[in-house]
């Protein structure tokens, strides 16, 4: 329906009166959106919101503030009057439908007190349980949801940052067709009249992109679209989505099956290239269940780990062999080779190794005979990246070991599609490509930008006269579509979703959309005509019915809807929705055999020679969609210590056959194709090869993720979607400046004789009380000779402490970001983090010990340890930093005059400074997400880790309220309540029976430079390896 | 009227060189020390003043730059928290020590070759530590409270300083260093200036420095005080001289730093400080006798005796060096040790330590030589090379020590940028500016004490230390 | 002139001014006319000149008391205010340091004994000398001004209804190289 300009605008101001109606605040802003005033005006209003990628590469002259180290501050810099107001009147709007706070509904919210609301979020379709902080209508802070059986009260860095990226400044505002506003009645009108188009054909040229996902409503909607346009196809993608893992499931048992993974039972655990405790849908769950077992007694597990290049997964294992990607098929074959004779299981499979090993048979024979030793009270894992036949393999092995049922179920896959990879999308390609395709609906996430280069995307959706697209920024698949929707912020929607095993969360959302984005719910409803009704009345629904249908089957709670509905929002969970191990799953090995046989063929013909090219999902912006996110754009990649880049990873020995140095500019092309990126040297790498990380280089995103590192889709294609052989690597001769947080890998990079702060010892060593480790340890906690009496702590009723288990922390950042966003810790950007200012409160520090081409890996997360005789208070000239009564080393911000004497005489270099105004020009929205219970300190003001004190009060006002003492575990410090792994402990030391006080005792137990007698209130428990005896020489 | 008497010179066995050279009378000398101050400004002088005035507009610039975006327009960053503020700081502190160390200490001593440079080096003190106060203030993330909080005063609320803090106790020792110097400096200038009073030929003038003289007329009595009150500023400026640079030095000393935490640094600060400081005083000295001559009463004798102290103070400093090594090594510290026997010999600003040793230990060695120290050329060359390796020295304890401390995890690197630059060179425009107009403005030298001096010599061949005797 | 001063009831110090030719001169000089009794003599030189003030019969100069004073005074505030802000206002804990800490408060005490020492010995100066002081009668004579320069000068007040005369004979007997009498202007 082609409607002229002036019926158009009519249009607009009609829907934005009922807007107003509705949503006055909101409807204000939208008006500001859809203006209609002379073009020109709000384009350059536009650019100054910084939405047109044209004005986000304006944001950084060349190297104009290169000097005082200003630049890529973009994000506190751009900011748009008009949005502005928008957002703040939009912000103060709670969402009109009944939202249900957790646990209990509070008549009313009392200003000032956080309300805390369940809900979720779904990254690659699979959705944890979130519990998200409010105050007086603006989400504030993420936590998980403890009630929720996957998250467990854990969360990721991703969800931590959720946060800044709902306020983000540079989403997408306006919902266009090709650039022309319009409204979403007016989308929903034009969508009525296509489908009536298509009622015709039964939608022969209807296609939807959708992302992975697991939401029954999606499912739903998806049902009845096909029921009306029965021709109509949907097609699921995901730039990092792993098939491997569906199909090799389907070699092994014939049907599409998923390995839900439970590490409580595994005492030995194989890793094949499978980054599990810092990826995929189970990473909290796994990152809890393994470091359960991570208590240094007989009973502690212990982990192999196999990968190219070094993975928080990594880091953490007892024994890395580090081997290319495209080898571990052949491993995995050899695997089964050795332990084929000792399981009958296995049968066939034992033939199947081919090839001269490329590793270390010695470490392969030790952990088959650990594997074998440990027969249903181990597992195997392989990784997204990893072929089908691998996955395949693996599920023969772990049914041979009988783990099947103890340590690993194969349930059926939860997400409604069950591949997503490019063999998915070839098929859709194929048909645009005939012309087949008349209207192409997208909902994936920037396919443009993540699809395999040999589609050629960006060229085909050209070819499709009618593109629909829905995402948070107007991103590199915006580009080309004819109607862009900007869609709603997770923490802005309502909608459903699975966790890994099958849990069902309704997210509901914190605030009303800010920008007025709509969910997928939404897009794909107006083509069962129900695009006006809104994802909250979609969704119940929905869920009525099924209500009605499980009533029907005789399920008792489901009687009162609202009443269940609202248990349903308040607990976070869906009751009983869990998915169960698919019945009867069996393997036949020979058929396996078989089967496998060629595929492992296939792969070693692939493995052919020359340096191989991995790709991996990157651990801070994923596969580009946190691009935008300055939060885990500035967190240090946990190996490389990387900001506000990614680089082409390769080991010390490639690096000197190549001759490539640390920030060397290279050119890697393979296959015709070529990217260009800056070289850095990882101890732990593969040799022969290079990996590099992908969600990078995006070209058209909000201004503080475009231009951020390479694009390595730039050659990843369908074919060699994760590995692929012969790549050249060709140094340019430029040099490039990385901004790294530690530039030094060892604990000695001068040569002292001291030992490590992290110390990581065998268990036998741990075990044994008069090991040389006990006794390096014994003399490095207690009290020191002091010339002054030690302040008298008796007297108070709290003492407060912190210790932190080297042995459970995993180095996965999460913690940094959970500081952050509860502290109110400003970003600095790319020039200041390179001059060495970055701001995080809680640093994780990462030291490799042994050989730089195979070291062992202890990383320290390291706060503020509150020194009992801090050196860093009597150098302050006007007492800004002095004792509180209970110990805490405090900061007072408001006389803080900046001689920064305090952090030069601080032994752990915790302190950070704000050199310059890092805070008071952000934007109204991000001051909105802002902690209120934390002051944001100005220019020329020193900060530092307080242990949450601003949590203390809160939690002192609580319970003196209620006339009682501060009990142990109710109080946690945002890295503890972050922390998957719970290697945090804190509390009072006051009290001997605390976990802390426990934590305090343990013979692990040591303090950070012990030699200079400032008696840290928190403890370090030492970093334990659970040594294969077998291997102990090895490393 | 005084008949001219003859110059008794050479008198002294061991002081063949003269104090004062040909036949003087008091007007004579009056004339000759007062000429370049009547004497107009010259085109080399005007020359002079204005690089100066740019050099001093530049640091108008680079400080309103800091206080507009704040410390990150400097390079410092965390672990290296103080870095060119502070290492100018004490730099200029440093020099301004030689001008009391002479003026006191050397009178204290009844040093007769004292007086041709005291008024000189008071000057020179002065206007050091004016330049060194920017910093302190500057270098604080809030000037603007700094400005104040220091101080102890009733405030609402309710904090005091914290005077355990080493800070606290510059603020002190600083801003005491800077009022007694400029007391003392004044008190010796109100003879002087009644004399210009009394020379002058316009009545603006007479009427200028009539003001200043605050109607001086030479009274015995107040002769008779003044020798007391001069002489006991001197004798508390000499403590004073030396609590200053030790209580500088705690900044350092105090911390627990690796390089920073000895107990060597009080005396081997001041014994910097009054190297530094004779070597600024030869830089401006050499070319200030040779351009408004002042070469009759600034003799070679005076250069000598000046390359003589710096030879001894050089030695201090180098075995300052080599103690903090030896404890580096005999503490068994094993930070101390990798702080200077790697970090600093051969960690990444190495060369700014090789450097400091150069200039700080090697060059004074040239005064053995007495060719050296009488050569005007190399005196010249080697007193700005020592002022160099004396700023090196401050680098080496701030910058190197702190990039480099306890956690590798924390090490960074540091690079100064255009503002820390202009800063130090904006701050030589204020000094060389300051000092300028002072050459225009009062004479150069002590004239009243070189006419009591040359008194002295013509009455008292052997010149006893004691003094006169009637 | 004289016809002025019966109305204003102003009546002029008189002073009479004698030049020596050296200081030896002038020390010979002064002796002698406060031996022949002279009150109210003073000497006015370039540069201070040794024994005068045995000359002129001064006493003990005042100076070292008053800066003693000064540095007592100086010492005993810093101390006490330091306490008091440490121990009894605002005592806290700062680092584990004992709130009195009496090294930490050396450096400050003793800097502010020097400061009030410094100061009340240039301040104590000018007062006992009277001085800034831009008027003085002596000034009124022409020779005077070299009194500063290389003029070596003494001067006589005369008493009320003194005899100036029989001054002026005194001071040439002393060796004056010449000799005058002035009378303070009224302003």
């Amino acid at each position: 329906m082609s409607c002229d300009e002036s019926q158009e605008k009519a249009k607009a101001e009609r829907e934005e009166r009922k807007g107003k109606r509705s949503l006055p605040i909101f409807g204000g802003a939208a008006q500001k959106n859809v203006d209609l005033e002379p073009r020109g005006v709000w384009r350059s209003m536009d650019e100054r919101a910084g939405v047109l990628p044209s004005s986000a590469k304006g944001e950084f002259p060349a190297g104009a503030s290169e000097l005082e180290g200003v630049s890529r501050r973009g994000f506190m810099q751009v900011l748009g009057v008009s949005t502005a107001v928008a957002t703040l009147g939009a912000a103060c709007q709670k969402p009109n439908e009944k939202i249900v706070p957790f646990v209990r509904r509070p008549e009313e919210m009392t200003p000032g007190n956080a309300m805390h609301f369940a809900t979720g979020y779904a990254l690659e379709g699979y959705t944890s349980g979130l519990l998200v902080e409010s105050h007086i209508g603006h989400p504030t802070k993420v936590e998980g949801n403890p009630s929720h059986p996957d998250t467990l009260g854990a969360t990721t860095a991703f969800e931590q940052a959720l946060i800044l990226g709902l306020y983000d400044d540079d989403r997408a505002k306006q919902i266009r067709r090709s650039d022309k506003p319009i409204a979403w009645t007016t989308f929903l009108s034009e969508t009525r009249a296509r489908c009536l188009g298509f009622a015709g054909n039964g939608g022969a040229g209807l296609r939807f992109l959708t992302g992975p996902t697991t939401s029954p409503l999606l499912a739903d909607l998806r049902r009845r679209i096909l029921e009306r346009f029965p021709r109509a196809k949907f097609v699921s993608y995901a730039s990092v989505a792993g098939d491997g893992a569906v199909d090799g499931a389907k070699l092994a048992f014939g049907k599409p099956l998923v390995a839900r993974n439970r590490l409580t039972q595994a005492s030995v655990i194989l890793s094949l290239d499978a980054d599990f405790l810092n990826d995929g849908p189970e990473q909290t769950r796994l990152s809890r269940e393994f470091s359960g077992r991570r208590e240094p007694t007989r009973d502690m597990n212990r982990l192999y780990v196999v990968e190219p290049a070094m993975t928080v997964t990594g880091m953490t294992a007892d024994h890395r062999l580090r081997l290319r990607g495209g080898d571990v098929p052949a491993f995995t074959a050899a695997l089964c080779a050795m332990l084929a004779p000792k399981l009958p299981g296995l049968g066939a499979l034992g033939t199947l190794a081919q090839g001269a090993p490329a590793w270390d048979q010695k470490w392969l024979s030790a952990v088959a005979a650990d594997l074998e030793r440990n027969r249903g009270r181990c597992l195997v894992v392989a990784g997204r990246r990893q072929p089908a036949v691998v996955h395949a393999l693996v599920a023969a092995l772990n049914s041979a070991l009988e783990n099947i049922g103890k340590t690993v179920e194969y349930g059926a896959p939860l997400t409604t599609d069950t591949n997503s990879g490019p063999e998915a999308l070839r098929g859709l390609v194929e048909e645009i490509a005939a012309g087949v395709v008349e209207t192409l609906v997208i909902t994936a996430d920037n396919p443009v930008y993540g699809g395999p280069v040999d589609f050629k995307l960006a060229q085909l959706f050209k070819r499709v006269p009618n593109v629909i697209y829905t995402a948070l920024y107007e991103d590199e698949t915006a580009g080309g579509c004819n109607y862009f929707i900007p869609a709603a912020h997770s923490l802005e929607s309502w909608g459903d979703g699975r966790a890994s095993d099958g849990v069902v969360t309704v997210i509901q959302p914190l605030i009303d959309p800010l920008w007025g984005g709509k969910t997928e719910a939404d897009v794909l409803a107006a083509f069962v005509n129900e695009g006006d009704q809104g994802t909250h009345a979609l969704l119940q629904k929905y869920w009525g019915s099924e209500a009605k249908l499980a009533t029907a089957k005789g399920g008792a709670a489901f009687a009162a809807f609202d009443a269940v509905w609202e248990r349903w929002l308040a607990d976070g969970v869906v009751p009983d929705t869990g998915a169960g191990a698919e019945a009867g799953a069996t393997i036949n090995a020979q058929a396996l055999a078989q089967a496998a046989g060629p595929l492992l063929a296939r792969e070693g013909a692939a493995r052919g020679n020359g340096i191989e090219v991995a790709f991996a999902p990157d651990p801070k912006v994923f596969d580009g969609r946190f691009a935008n996110n300055a939060w885990l754009q500035e967190l240090p990649q946990p190996v490389t210590k990387l900001t506000w880049d990614n680089a082409i990873l390769l080991s010390p020995a490639t690096a000197e056959k190549l001759s490539i140095e640390t920030g060397d500019w290279l050119t890697v092309s393979i296959k015709q194709r070529a990217v260009d990126g800056p070289a850095m040297i990882v101890p732990g790498h593969a040799d022969e090869a290079i990996t590099l990380p992908l969600g990078y280089g995006r070209e058209r995103t909000g201004h503080i993720g475009a231009q951020v590192g390479f694009n390595a889709n730039a050659i990843r294609t369908s074919e060699a979607p994760w590995f692929d052989r012969g790549a050249t690597v060709s140094v340019t001769g430029s040099k490039y400046r990385f901004a790294i947080t530690q530039d030094h890998w060892t604990m000695a990079p001068d040569g002292r004789e001291i030992p490590p702060p992290a110390v990581a010892a065998p268990l036998s060593e741990v075990l044994n009380p008069h090991s040389t480790l006990n006794e390096e340890l014994e003399g490095r906690r207690g009290p020191q000779p002091y010339i002054h009496q030690p302040w008298d702590y008796s007297k108070q009723q709290y003492k407060w402490g912190m210790a932190i288990d080297l042995n459970k922390c995993t180095g996965c950042s999460a913690c940094i970001v959970a500081c952050q966003s509860e502290n109110n810790i400003p970003v600095v950007g790319k020039d200041n983090t390179w001059r060495g200012r970055e701001m995080h409160w809680l640093r994780v520090d990462r030291y490799f010990e042994g050989s730089p081409a195979d070291p062992l890996v202890v990383t320290q997360p390291l706060g503020c340890v509150q020194c009992e005789t801090a050196p860093c208070e009597y150098v302050c000239p006007v007492n800004a930093t002095v004792h509180s009564d209970e110990g805490l080393n405090e900061m007072v911000y408001n006389r803080c005059i900046g001689t920064r004497y305090c952090s030069n005489n601080c032994p752990y270099k915790v302190r950070r400074f704000n050199f310059l105004n890092y805070t008071n020009d952000v934007s109204p929205a991000r001051q909105m997400g802002m902690n209120p219970d934390v002051t944001v300190r100005s220019r020329g003001v020193m900060e530092k880790c307080t242990y949450c004190v601003q949590r203390i009060e809160r939690k002192r006002i609580e319970t003196r309220i209620q006339g009682r003492a501060i009990a142990d575990g109710e109080l946690l410090t945002a890295c503890q309540q972050g922390c998957p792994t719970q290697a945090i402990v804190f509390g009072s030391l006051q009290d001997p029976s605390a976990k802390v006080s426990k934590a305090h005792a343990d013979p692990r137990r040591y303090d950070l430079l012990h030699e200079l007698a400032t008696r840290p209130r928190t403890a370090y428990l030492a970093r334990v390896r659970n040594l294969n005896p077998e291997l102990a020489k090895v490393d | 009227m005084a008949a001219p008497e003859p110059a008794i010179l050479p008198n002294d066995p061991l002081e063949p060189i003269p104090l004062i050279e040909g036949k003087h009378t008091d007007r004579t000398i009056n004339d000759s020390l007062f000429d370049h101050v009547w004497r107009g400004p010259g085109k080399g002088w005007w020359m002079l003043f204005g690089c100066a005035l740019s050099a001093l507009g530049l640091l108008v610039i680079a400080i309103t730059y800091t206080l507009y975006k704040g410390i990150g327009s400097w390079g410092n960053n965390i672990p290296v928290g103080w870095a060119f503020g502070i290492i100018n700081f004490v730099w200029w502190i440093g020099i301004g020590h030689a001008g009391t160390l002479i003026s006191a200490i050397l009178l204290l001593f009844q040093q007769k070759w004292r007086t041709s440079i005291n008024r000189f080096a008071e000057a020179m003190t002065l206007f050091a530590v004016i330049c060194a106060l920017l910093f302190p203030l500057l270098h604080t993330g809030r000037p603007w409270f700094a400005a104040y909080w220091l101080m102890p005063y009733p405030s609402v609320h309710r904090i005091w300083p914290q005077f355990k803090s080493p800070l606290t106790w510059d603020v002190f020792a600083v801003s005491t260093y800077f009022t007694i110097s400029l007391l003392f400096w004044f008190l010796g200038l109100v003879p002087d200036l009644a004399a210009l009073r009394d020379s002058s030929k316009s009545p603006t003038k007479r009427l200028i420095y009539g003001i200043f003289a605050m109607g001086w007329r030479g009274s015995g009595r107040h002769w008779a005080e003044y020798k007391w009150a001069y002489l006991l500023l001197a004798g508390l400026s000499t403590p004073l001289v030396l609590s200053v640079h030790t209580i500088v030095s705690f900044d350092f000393a105090v911390s627990v730093l690796p390089g920073w935490h000895t107990t060597i640094f009080p005396p081997y600060f001041v014994a910097g400080a009054v190297f530094s400081g004779f070597a600024m005083v030869l830089t401006w000295m050499l070319p200030a006798r040779e351009f408004l001559g002042l070469k009759h009463v600034v003799t070679p004798k005076h250069l000598e005796n000046m390359a003589k102290v710096m030879l001894v103070t050089g030695m201090m400093v180098t075995y300052g060096y080599v103690m903090e090594h030896f404890i580096a090594w005999y503490s068994g510290s094993e930070y101390e040790y990798s702080q200077f026997f790697r970090v600093r010999q051969h960690g990444p600003l190495a060369p700014i330590y090789w450097l400091m040793v150069t200039c700080n230990c090697v060059v004074p060695q040239l005064f053995w030589s007495k060719r050296c120290r009488t050569n005007l050329w190399v005196l010249w060359v080697a007193s700005i090379l020592i002022n160099v390796g004396m700023w090196c020295e401050r680098f080496t304890i701030v910058v190197i020590s702190l990039h480099r401390d306890f956690l590798p995890s924390s090490w960074k690197n540091y690079s100064p940028t255009w503002v820390d630059i202009t800063l130090f060179i904006g701050t030589i425009g204020l000094f060389s500016t300051l000092f300028l107009l002072f050459l225009k403005f009062v004479p150069a030298v002590a004239v009243t004490e070189v006419k009591e001096l040359r008194h002295e010599l013509a009455h008292d061949p052997t010149a006893e230390p004691a003094g006169e005797t009637h | 002139m004289s016809a002025g001063h019966e109305d204003s009831g102003f009546v002029p110090r008189r002073f009479v001014i004698a030049e020596f030719a050296t200081p030896e001169g002038l020390l010979a000089g002064t002796t002698k006319l406060r031996e022949a009794g002279h009150k109210q003599l003073d000497t006015h030189t370039p540069m201070p000149i040794h024994g005068l003030e045995k000359a002129l019969g001064l006493g003990r100069p005042m100076i070292p008391t008053i800066v003693l004073g000064g540095a007592i005074a100086g010492a005993l505030i810093a101390y006490s205010m330091i306490y008091f802000c440490n121990v009894i206002d605002f005592p806290i804990n700062v680092g584990n340091r004992p709130l009195h800490g009496p090294p930490a408060n050396i450096p400050i005490t003793f800097e502010l004994a020097i400061l009030l020492a410094g100061t009340s010995s240039f301040f104590g100066f000018f007062t006992l000398a009277r001085l800034p002081r831009p008027y003085h009668p002596v000034f009124e004579s022409e020779a005077f001004t070299r009194a500063s320069i290389d003029g070596y000068f003494l001067s006589v007040e005369l008493p009320a209804g003194g005899n100036a005369d029989q001054v002026l004979a005194d001071v040439r007997g002393a060796g004056a190289v010449g000799a005058e009498l002035v009378l303070e202007s009224e302003r």
